[in-house]
């Protein structure tokens, strides 16, 4: 009996364990093939290139990692990194100081997760309609922005100091990839540290529970909204600062890339249990690909295909674990 | 005596470190309402799962109609002619009266419903036998509860059942909805249906009851002609059943505790809601209160008010102070804590370790400015699975993994780490084997004795009889009277109070 | 009292539509002219296609994201395969196949595999899109096409334009099955109570399965309609529709959870969002402000339901508490 018990209980809690070594494994094999196929692959340049891109994804999954454990969704946040790239490149162009600009855009974000926790724990919508819906008005808000400022983007008559946040350099690494490693490793301490990481997980566990136990389930999710929107407001000012435009166009299926990469890092989509690192390795899996494609030059679109087979391939490999 | 229907023969059914069910057998006759009584956990609704094939039996067979019957699922049961009453009603709300009756029953032609006069007519003539009030064309939502069971039956009729099974199908009903519902299982004897019927309140038995088997710790302790039983207008009737019931249960174990001195820590005046009526009772330091009453009687809705889950109007005191109890948070913060009924869906972290579930009560107990220190969690969980005899790998092990009796014993860690001082305890025992239930029952002892009040709800007779100092005795929401346990406690009469068998 | 909740809801519904007219007319009495409104009719009548499979679908309780791209992708199997040299009509066909396949993945990925509706469609979805890009590198399908591509899409029989025809052909064939069909009483079944439409006999799963097919297939026929219209085979089409679909289902009166809606109430869902973005046209104001508006319309759709059902709730509630006091 108490064998049977042991045996029973190690093959569960090994489950994640087994979904990280697979992950490290098809992340090297995909470094490899990539490697083998474009010796590019490896190149300075295109490192820091695919690390922007990850970096992005990794900073608006650090917080949307917990809110999905706790069992809630956000799919505004491509649209709001749109628009927060937008009203950054607004502002700063019509009179408000940069580093001002750059702090409101944040906010922006901060008040899109504000709006879509309020939905949600407030006045109780589905996550998933809610956040569709402030995906909507922060796409048409974008949008509008660029029609005012006269295009389709925001990029001419931009303050000399618009790109100095995603362009000054640390030595070969760009300061704000550093800056956005630092604020993930936050995160990860947050995760790995925090009462949040108890909050979300018990919640995402039994919610009935968690009430019962006295904890604060509306408060939590309203937290975990405002941070997902704060850290996606940050990505949006940051992508902005680097391209040196904003584009109402550049949020376009990152909230599929954030779902994805926390999906296959073995979060699972009914929330109660997730990894971290797995959405780490999530993100550097999804980005590698998409890269190695690009320098192959296989078509984008190739690429949407791909991540629609890799999040039902993820949903699939996690229950075949789980069932084992 | 009639034919007879359904065997159950030597049938057993073992759950891990539980027994449900130990050699269980009796006969069911053709064309009558055959009873199964039992105190909660002795096995009935094992039982029932067995015969609807919601649960396959460990060993022992079952004959229906002298041929074998091993229903893998519900539907196969069904069509075998077995129908359930279920608790939770099995009609669609969004759907009118007439189409839940001819529900998966439409003659259809290339997905095409045609208009089939015949079934509707066969359907509203057994629903009109039935209750003739209800109206076909009106939704199932706006209908009662006890309108919404006689669309079951309807169904269960058309659908050619022979055998219908009643799980307390009178919990929620009004006197005079019982009083139909009984006219409608003296109709379908006529139809010649058979019925089984669970229920608690002996009354009931003796009202419509054919025969009643007693079933007592998975076991079956006898079969009756409800007839040799005499009426059930008579006390003496009743005592023969309720002494099946309970077995040798005398007060042996109980000490009496030092509680019930000093001013009360937690004191209810004139509570009511929607179930419950002018609840008034007080806690003292150290003392095991039972509230004791049958399913329906309010117990649970006593804890909920409590726990601030449910509205409430009236007083509670505090430690002598007005409380409010809006919410859980603000009773845990007042010293009370809850282990609900519903351990699984309602007390635990099922996916989380156990390590991880203790401290979420208090998470403080762990975490200073908002961080948890990994360490003390540890330390924390192994003092609690020493203290209270948590059987587990480590604290490490999935709780999901635990036995009944070990999770049981987490949700008590969890309270207990709370610094709760006054425990609500909902059914601490259901579904626990026989020697974890005495582990949590000393358990509850301990902390009495170290000054933690304890209120244990509870459905089982032996339970309060061994734990508690005093039992309120709970009928219909109300408290009916409060006994103090001792040697001269009369359990014969407690039992009448609270089947309703007699007023108090 | 239910039936008293669906007209109260249709009754607000036609309130605002008659409303909204009523404004937009003051405003700009272009938008009452016979032309316009013929144009609203239009510009809606792809989404009040693809939405009578939708409301069915969500009815059941399940839901659909890859509609959009469904659109799209079949408008573009139409466009490639009409340049292909197909007949055109041969082409539209296959497109609509291309469509009922979308749907069958679906199906598949739901009913067989038991992802969430959610995910599972959100995955076809990008699928969808990837796919219809790779139709044609990325580029509109413009040149080569047959004149007859653009045929239905633009002619007329008699007075009546040809998407007309068949907006009311499709409505009225959902109508009757929304009434007399199995499809229509047992999805209302199984979004109600799916345990109870299962131990009724009912075969839940190819129920739902043939919701989503008639979904992809009715999403692939708006998509035919919608490319021949235009007279092209774009890529960056239907971004969107499943939104302006599932806000036309849920504004009617269909419950996120399933068990209840209706086609009516969805057609003048529909009727209203198209004459809202009409009418701010009209007035010149941005389009942008649409998507907006439609955010804000979902959400008070979703709000005004949940208001009725709690308010009957709460109603039911005291009832059952009365019954309980009586007895006691």
């Amino acid at each position: 009996m108490q064998a049977d018990l042991t045996l029973k209980s190690g093959r569960r809690g090994a489950t994640l364990d087994i979904q990280l070594l697979i992950l490290v494994g098809i992340l090297v094999l995909v470094m490899a093939v990539s490697t083998a196929l474009t010796p590019r692959f490896l190149s300075y340049v295109n490192m820091i290139n695919v690390l922007m891109q990850v970096a992005m994804i990794m900073l608006t999954g650090s917080a949307a990692v917990l809110l999905m454990i706790a069992g809630a969704f956000d799919l505004s946040v491509g649209m709001v990194l749109a628009l927060t790239g937008v009203m950054y490149a607004f502002m700063s162009k019509n009179g408000i100081p940069t580093p001002l600009a750059l702090v409101l855009s944040i906010l922006i974000g901060s008040g899109f997760g504000l709006a879509n926790g309020a939905l949600v724990v407030g006045l109780k919508i589905t996550p998933v309609i809610a956040t569709l819906g402030t995906m909507y008005v922060a796409q048409g808000l974008a949008f509008i922005v660029a029609w005012i400022d006269g295009g389709a983007n925001v990029t001419t008559g931009l303050p000399r100091d618009f790109e100095v946040f995603g362009r000054t350099m640390v030595g070969p690494i760009p300061l704000f990839l550093l800056i956005v490693f630092a604020l993930i490793l936050i995160f990860y301490f947050l995760f790995a540290k925090t009462n949040l990481r108890k909050y979300a997980f018990a919640i995402g566990g039994n919610q009935t529970a968690a009430r019962l136990s006295g904890l604060k389930v509306g408060g939590v999710v309203l937290a975990l909204y405002v941070l997902v929107g704060t850290l996606t407001g940050f990505a949006g000012m940051t992508l902005a600062s680097r391209m040196g435009s904003g584009s109402p166009k550049v949020g376009t299926g990152f909230e599929f890339d954030v779902i994805v990469a926390i999906v296959l890092g073995g979060t699972s989509i009914y929330g109660g249990e997730g990894s971290f690192l797995g959405m780490i390795l999530g993100a550097l899996i999804i980005g590698f690909v998409g890269n190695t494609l690009n320098l192959l030059n296989v078509m984008f679109f190739y690429q949407t295909v791909l991540k629609g087979l890799i999040l039902v391939g993820a949903v699939l490999l996690m229950r075949q674990l789980r069932s084992r | 005596m009639p034919e007879k229907l359904l065997e159950i023969q030597n049938i057993s059914k073992h759950f891990p470190g539980v027994d449900a069910l130990r050699g269980v057998s009796f006969d069911i006759h053709r064309n009558t309402v055959h009873c199964i009584v039992g105190e909660n956990g002795a096995g009935k609704s094992t039982l029932i799962k067995i015969l609807t094939g919601a649960e396959r039996r460990s060993s022992g067979s079952i004959l229906l109609r002298g041929r074998e019957y091993n229903p893998r699922s519900t539907r196969e049961a069904m069509n075998f002619g077995m129908s359930v009453l279920f608790q939770e009603l099995n009609v669609v709300n969004q759907l009118t009266v007439e189409q839940n009756l001819v529900l998966g029953k439409e003659k259809v032609r290339l997905g095409f419903f045609r208009r089939d006069p015949q079934v509707v007519a066969r359907m509203y003539e057994v629903l009109r036998s039935l209750d003739p009030s209800i109206p076909l064309g009106k939704r199932v939502a706006e209908l009662s509860v006890a309108q919404k069971q006689v669309i079951e039956i309807a169904k269960a009729i058309a659908s050619e059942s022979e055998l219908i099974i009643m799980d307390e199908p009178t919990a929620a009903l009004s006197e005079e909805e019982v009083n139909r519902l009984f006219t409608i299982i003296k109709e379908l004897k006529r139809q010649n249906v058979t019925v089984v019927y669970i229920s608690h309140r002996l009354r009931e038995i003796f009202e419509i009851g054919d025969a009643v088997t007693v079933l007592r710790d998975g076991q079956m302790i006898g079969t009756r002609q409800v007839s040799e039983l005499g009426s059930g207008g008579e006390v003496g009737s009743t005592a023969e059943l309720i002494k099946m019931m309970l077995g040798k249960v005398v007060a042996e174990r109980y000490v009496a505790g030092g509680g019930g001195q000093g001013a009360p820590v937690l004191e209810l005046r004139k509570v009511s809601n929607a179930k419950l009526r002018e609840v008034s009772f007080s806690l003292a330091k150290g003392e095991i209160l039972g509230c004791y009453g049958l399913i329906g009687s309010g117990k649970t809705e006593i804890a909920r008010a409590i726990y601030g889950l449910d509205q409430k109007q009236g007083e509670v005191l505090v430690a002598g102070s007005p409380a409010a109890l809006a919410s859980p948070r603000e009773a845990i913060r007042q010293g009370i804590a809850l282990v609900p009924e519903e351990r699984r869906s309602e007390g635990l972290f099922t996916r989380l370790a156990i390590r991880e579930n203790i401290p979420l009560m208090n998470i403080r107990s762990i975490s200073r400015w908002g961080i948890f220190s990994a360490r003390r969690e540890k330390s924390l969980a192994r003092s609690y699975i020493q203290k209270v005899r948590i059987v587990a790998r480590d604290e490490n092990h999935p709780v999901e993994k635990l036995s009944g009796g070990n999770q049981q014993k987490v949700v008590l860690s969890k309270c207990i780490n709370a610094d709760s001082r006054i425990l609500l305890m909902d059914e601490p025992t259901r579904g626990i084997d026989v020697g974890a239930k005495e582990e949590i029952h000393n358990l509850i002892r301990e902390l009495a004795r170290g000054g933690t009040s304890v209120i244990v709800f509870s459905s089982e007779l032996p339970e309060v009889l061994n734990l508690c100092d005093r039992i309120l005795l709970l009928y219909e929401g109300r408290i009916r009277d409060v006994v103090r346990n001792g040697p001269e406690v009369d359990s014969e009469r407690i039992m009448h109070i609270v089947t309703g068998a007699k007023e108090a | 009292m239910k039936n008293r909740r669906v007209d109260l809801q249709k009754l607000v519904l036609v309130g605002i539509l008659l409303f909204i007219t009523v404004v937009f007319t003051i405003l700009n009495p272009r938008f009452i002219s016979g032309f316009n409104l013929m144009y609203v009719l239009i510009q809606n009548s792809f989404v009040i296609i693809s939405a009578c499979a939708v409301t069915l679908l969500m009815i059941s309780g399940q839901i659909d994201l890859s509609i959009g791209s469904t659109v799209c992708l079949a408008g573009m199997a139409h466009a490639w395969l009409s340049r292909a040299g197909l007949p055109v009509g041969l082409s539209f066909l296959l497109a609509i196949v291309v469509g009922l396949l979308v749907g069958l993945i679906n199906a598949v990925l739901v009913v067989r595999l038991k992802i969430t509706p959610f995910i599972a469609t959100l995955g076809t979805m990008y699928m969808g899109r990837g796919l219809s890009y790779l139709v044609s590198g990325g580029l509109v399908i413009r040149e080569g096409l047959p004149d007859a591509f653009s045929y239905v899409g633009n002619e007329s029989l008699g007075p009546v334009p040809y998407t007309i025809v068949a907006l009311v052909a499709v409505v009225a064939v959902f109508l009757v099955l929304e009434r007399r069909s199995v499809l229509g009483k047992y999805s209302v079944a199984i979004g109600g109570n799916r345990t109870a439409a299962m131990l009724s006999g009912i075969d839940t799963d190819r129920i739902v399965s043939t919701l989503y097919i008639l979904a992809g297939a009715f999403a692939g026929f708006a998509g035919v309609l919608m490319a021949s219209r235009l007279g092209v085979g774009d890529p960056n089409i239907g971004i969107g529709f499943e939104f302006d679909v599932i806000v036309a289902v849920i504004l009617g009166g269909t419950s996120l959870a399933g068990g209840e809606g209706s086609i009516l109430g969805m057609i003048i869902g529909a009727l209203i969002i198209g004459g809202l973005g009409n009418g701010l046209k009209l007035l010149n104001v941005f389009t942008f402000f649409q998507s907006i508006m439609k955010g804000f319309v979902l959400v008070l759709a979703v709000l005004l339901d949940q208001n009725l059902k709690l308010r009957l709730g709460a109603r039911a509630g005291a009832r059952r508490a009365e019954r309980s006091r009586e007895r006691a």
